[in-house]
């Protein structure tokens, strides 16, 4: 299998997202924010009549925030999620590459938010990269402890 | 009719092709019970629509096929080569029945008696090749009535709604480019056309996908009527909620599971008469029928005061045909136990009629019903009845809706719960804070305040006293006042399911997108209160339950008690008040075409309740009356109370908007005559071209209190018997003489109803029966 990946940082790290999960990215300017809702659901912007659900992921890492209301564009991952379309924040989109291994576990110690969203590791051209679970990205840091 | 009649030939088509792969499949393997399951669905489809369109061949092969399969599905029987073949022989006769009723043919006469038998345990071979080429000839001819239409697919629908969305958007852009830009008035005429043009598809798209729920629930009352009279029973139904907006979609998912749950509460729940007097009840059963909107669901209810279904007996038939375990079955509670009745192949009716009560149906309800995203639930009492009660998500519903603010930001709030709009600093209302409680009293009504700021942990600038108050009555509920910063306008919203982290927070119904092309999250106003802290005391359901039946037999007549615009307290029927709209007079109400008109929404209905043009200012609340098929519109300050009519009436000396003055709560009312109301200001139009004539005998105190207002609803000229006009139709009791009038027609009516015929002798309560005798008499004189 030759799983075409998408290669954005996030918090600093270069990550891999599956391709084909992610529909379009877009640049998102104006944020509705959600009161009440989880701290890394940072608000509702629209799309071509759509609806989005914008998930900082810095926040859904617990590695920091992103500002989206300083008047810059933000680029963000459009993915489709259970009907419901979401926009993922990230530093930058940078490539498409093809990956050339299953994912594998990491034994190494990761972050603590990087080891819930985790996949395991993926080979390609570029070297190893951490292949994300949107739903977990999507679900952040509140979860597990809701659902325990 | 004929709309019915193809939808069901549309449907079994469907299900037909659905099919083709199902039957090659139980072919190859006859032991496999889902396949087995989803052909006896659809024939039971099929004999249930047959009984009540009237084609008793299709009837007849379809119930056999059902016995049949019934028997392999409670493993009584096992199927084999020889059944198999039998019942793909009935499924293809019945496919070429309705490819004729489709082409407008009549059903050919033939004889089906060689494919039923060949159903029997041990028959041999099939009889079936011959006797179907004989049977019916192509069948394909191309019918030619009826209006024309096409079936699209939703899909293609949203898709072409989501352009014209985009469109919206682009053109609100352009418009915002254009006033920055050019002043140049040809390019600006042509912005306007082109935005019209939008305006319109955008409309016209949206109606494509909605309906009310109306157009499902017309058909209710002639089905109950009729399943009624087939088992000896008495059946009153009583509709509510109608104008519910549903999408199309849903309308048509619910059609099916709502008729099957329906004629279960029919068949199975509501008992015979001489049971029901024996059981202390009325011996009409009332099934009650209502739809709502609840937060993101349309709730649809279905009762009936019947007896109920039985737990017990329930978990011992489960146990019976291994459903469950016996271990897991001493642990389910109440409500599992009447859970039961949705799983497969369950039904605790002890015969198997021809309506239903093999156990299909239930099942078939739930999963059509989950297909969309929907619950069924079911409760019951021994004895007392049973609701059923089926949610649907509001998908896709367009809403009327209130835009408010806090701080920046925008909200809505469903207009079906907001009860009214004051000014916190207003001289009716004071606020005051008990307890670090907010308690606002508006004209002497104590209501829980919570701040819309507060609720939502957002920073507002606005002090307490410079609020708006919402007050709102979610569905079922208590009121309670809502402030918030600023409102502003009213719309109608677009509404999808927002993300579920935005639901799980439990104040919100959906989010939406302005015109503006921003997302608004509406609000769900029982999870406000909620998570604000307000406690709401929620009506107790059986307590409606018990007071709804109560009325419409008794001579208590609900009223409510009204203020008028010149301050009269009036009194109205509340049979013809359908709801309560509040308009900007000097915006909605207008002389226009000879008299005043309103407008509410889209329609614009005649205007009564004004004497004087002066009293409208500002804001004016009005009624929508309906009739049954017209609405007009009726002005007043505010609404007092709900009443019961209780005291005698004294009648008016000239007929006008007010019939009579009677005694409400100890205070003189005026009985606003809403039928004078309708005749009057609906104008010459619409009253038939020959007044209708309905002789009634004056010393009758029921015919002329209960059944009066029915007859004159239905557009009759009620005279007594001494009056010298000729009658079109005669009423007496049963067992008075009266002469036959030349060409006029004589209903007697029975105060018991085995007594009734259903033709020249209706039960007297039989309100069914007595539209459609009043019916048919005044289709003769037209």
């Amino acid at each position: 299998m030759n799983e075409l990946l998408l290669i954005v940082s996030i918090a600093g790290s270069r990550v891999a997202l599956p391709a084909a999960d992610v529909e379009s990215v877009v640049e998102i300017d104006t944020l509705i924010p959600v009161p009440r809702a989880p701290d890394h659901l940072a608000g509702l912007s629209a799309l071509r009549s759509r609806v989005l659900t914008v998930i900082d992921c810095q926040r859904s890492l617990e590695l920091g925030s992103t500002d989206l209301n300083d008047g810059e564009l933000h680029e963000a991952a459009v993915v489709e999620l259970d009907g419901h379309h979401y926009a993922l924040t990230v530093d930058a989109v940078e490539d498409v590459v093809e990956a050339l291994s299953e994912p594998s576990p990491i034994r190494a110690a990761m972050g603590d938010g990087w080891e819930r969203v985790s996949r395991g590791m993926v080979e390609t051209e570029e070297g190893p990269l951490l292949l994300v679970d949107i739903a977990a990205l999507v679900a952040g840091p509140g979860a597990e402890a809701r659902a325990a | 009719m004929d709309d019915l009649i193809a939808d069901f030939v549309a449907e079994c088509r469907e299900m037909l092709e659905a099919l083709g792969g199902e039957i090659v499949a139980w072919e190859a393997n006859p032991d496999d019970r889902a396949r087995l399951d989803s052909i006896f669905r659809f024939v039971h489809t099929v004999k249930g629509n047959c009984g009540f369109f009237d084609f008793p061949r299709l009837e007849a092969l379809s119930h056999a096929a059902e016995d049949a399969l019934a028997d392999c599905r409670s493993g009584r029987r096992v199927p084999d080569g020889t059944l198999v073949s039998a019942v793909l022989a009935i499924i293809d006769r019945i496919g070429e029945m309705i490819a004729a009723i489709d082409a407008g043919e009549e059903l050919p006469s033939g004889d089906d008696s060689g494919l039923i038998d060949a159903l029997a345990p041990g028959a041999e071979g099939t009889a079936a090749p011959a006797a179907a080429a004989a049977a019916v000839d192509g069948g394909a001819k191309a019918s030619t009535s009826g209006p024309r239409t096409i079936r699209l697919s939703v899909e293609l629908l949203d898709r072409v709604m989501s352009g014209v969305s985009d469109m919206v958007l682009a053109r609100n852009e352009l418009a915002r480019r254009l006033r920055e830009a050019s002043g140049d008035v040809e390019v600006d005429g042509a912005f306007e056309r082109l935005s019209g043009i939008i305006a319109e598809m955008r409309d016209a798209i949206t109606r494509t996908r909605m309906q009310r729920i109306e157009n499902l629930f017309v058909a209710l009352p002639r089905m109950v009527r009729d399943l009624s009279t087939e088992l000896g029973k008495q059946v009153l139904v009583d509709i509510d909620g109608g104008d519910v907006e549903l999408d199309r979609e849903m309308i048509e998912m619910i059609r099916d599971p709502l008729t099957h749950i329906i004629r279960n509460a029919v068949d199975h729940g509501i008992e015979k008469p001489a049971e029901r007097l024996k059981s202390g009840k009325r011996e009409i059963g009332l099934l009650s029928v209502s739809a709502r909107q609840s937060g993101n669901q349309i709730l649809i209810e279905i009762a009936d005061d019947g007896k109920g279904i039985d737990g017990a007996r329930l978990v011992e038939k489960a146990l019976a045909n291994g459903v469950i375990e016996r271990e897991a079955a001493q642990r389910l509670t109440k409500a599992e136990q009447l859970a039961l009745i949705f799983e497969a192949g369950l039904s605790t009716a002890k015969e198997v009629t021809a309506i239903s009560g093999r156990g299909v149906g239930m099942d078939v309800v739930r999963s059509n019903v989950e297909r969309i995203g929907g619950v069924v639930e079911v409760d019951s009492a021994p004895g007392k009845g049973t609701r059923m009660t089926l949610r649907v998500p509001l998908t896709l519903t367009i809403i009327p809706a209130l835009t408010v603010s806090i701080g920046r930001q925008h909200f809505a709030i469903p207009r079906s719960a907001i009860e009214e709009i004051v000014r916190a600093n207003g001289g009716s209302v004071t606020l005051e804070r008990i307890g670090g409680a907010g308690v606002a009293t508006i004209r002497g009504r104590r209501v829980p305040e919570v701040a819309l700021a507060d609720v939502l942990g957002l920073p507002s600038e606005v002090k307490d006293e410079e609020r708006t108050l919402v007050v709102l009555r979610p569905a079922g509920g208590d009121v309670y006042a809502l402030a918030v910063d600023r409102i502003h306008d009213h719309e109608e919203l677009v509404v999808k399911p927002a993300a579920p982290a935005v639901m799980a927070t439990g104040l919100y119904a959906g989010t939406t997108l302005a015109d503006d092309g921003s997302p608004i999250l509406l609000f769900d106003p029982a999870g406000l209160a909620q998570v604000g802290g307000v406690r709401l005391e929620t009506l107790e359901r059986g307590g409606r339950a018990v007071e709804a039946p109560l009325a419409v037999n008794s001579n208590e007549v609900p009223v409510l008690l009204f203020r008028g615009l010149d301050g009269n307290r009036r009194a109205l029927r509340l049979g013809v008040v359908d709801r309560i709209e509040e308009v900007v007079a000097n915006e909605a109400i207008r002389h226009s075409a000879g008299q005043l008109r309103v407008q509410l929404g889209e329609a614009i209905l005649p205007l009564a309740g004004v004497e004087d043009s002066a009293e409208l200012e500002g804001r004016v609340r009005v009624f929508r009356l309906n009739d049954g098929s017209h609405e007009i519109g009726y002005a007043f300050r505010e609404v007092i109370d709900l009443m019961t009519l209780a005291n005698e009436i004294i009648p008016s000396d000239a007929p006008g908007s007010v019939s009579g003055v009677t005694l409400i709560d100890g205070e003189p009312a005026e009985l606003v005559d809403a039928h004078w109301l309708f005749a009057e200001y609906l104008g010459a139009s619409v009253r038939p071209a020959v007044q209708l004539v309905c002789r009634l005998p004056e010393g009758d105190a029921w015919m002329q209190n209960m059944l009066r207002p029915i007859v004159e609803a239905a557009g009759y000229l009620v005279i007594g018997e001494k009056d010298e006009l000729s009658a079109d139709i005669t009423i007496v009791s049963e067992g008075r003489e009266v002469a036959t009038e030349e060409g006029g027609r004589v209903l007697r009516l029975a105060s018991d109803p085995d007594t009734a015929d259903g033709h020249d002798k209706i039960y007297r309560y039989d309100r069914a029966g007595l539209l459609i005798a009043l019916k048919s008499a005044s289709a003769g004189r037209l």
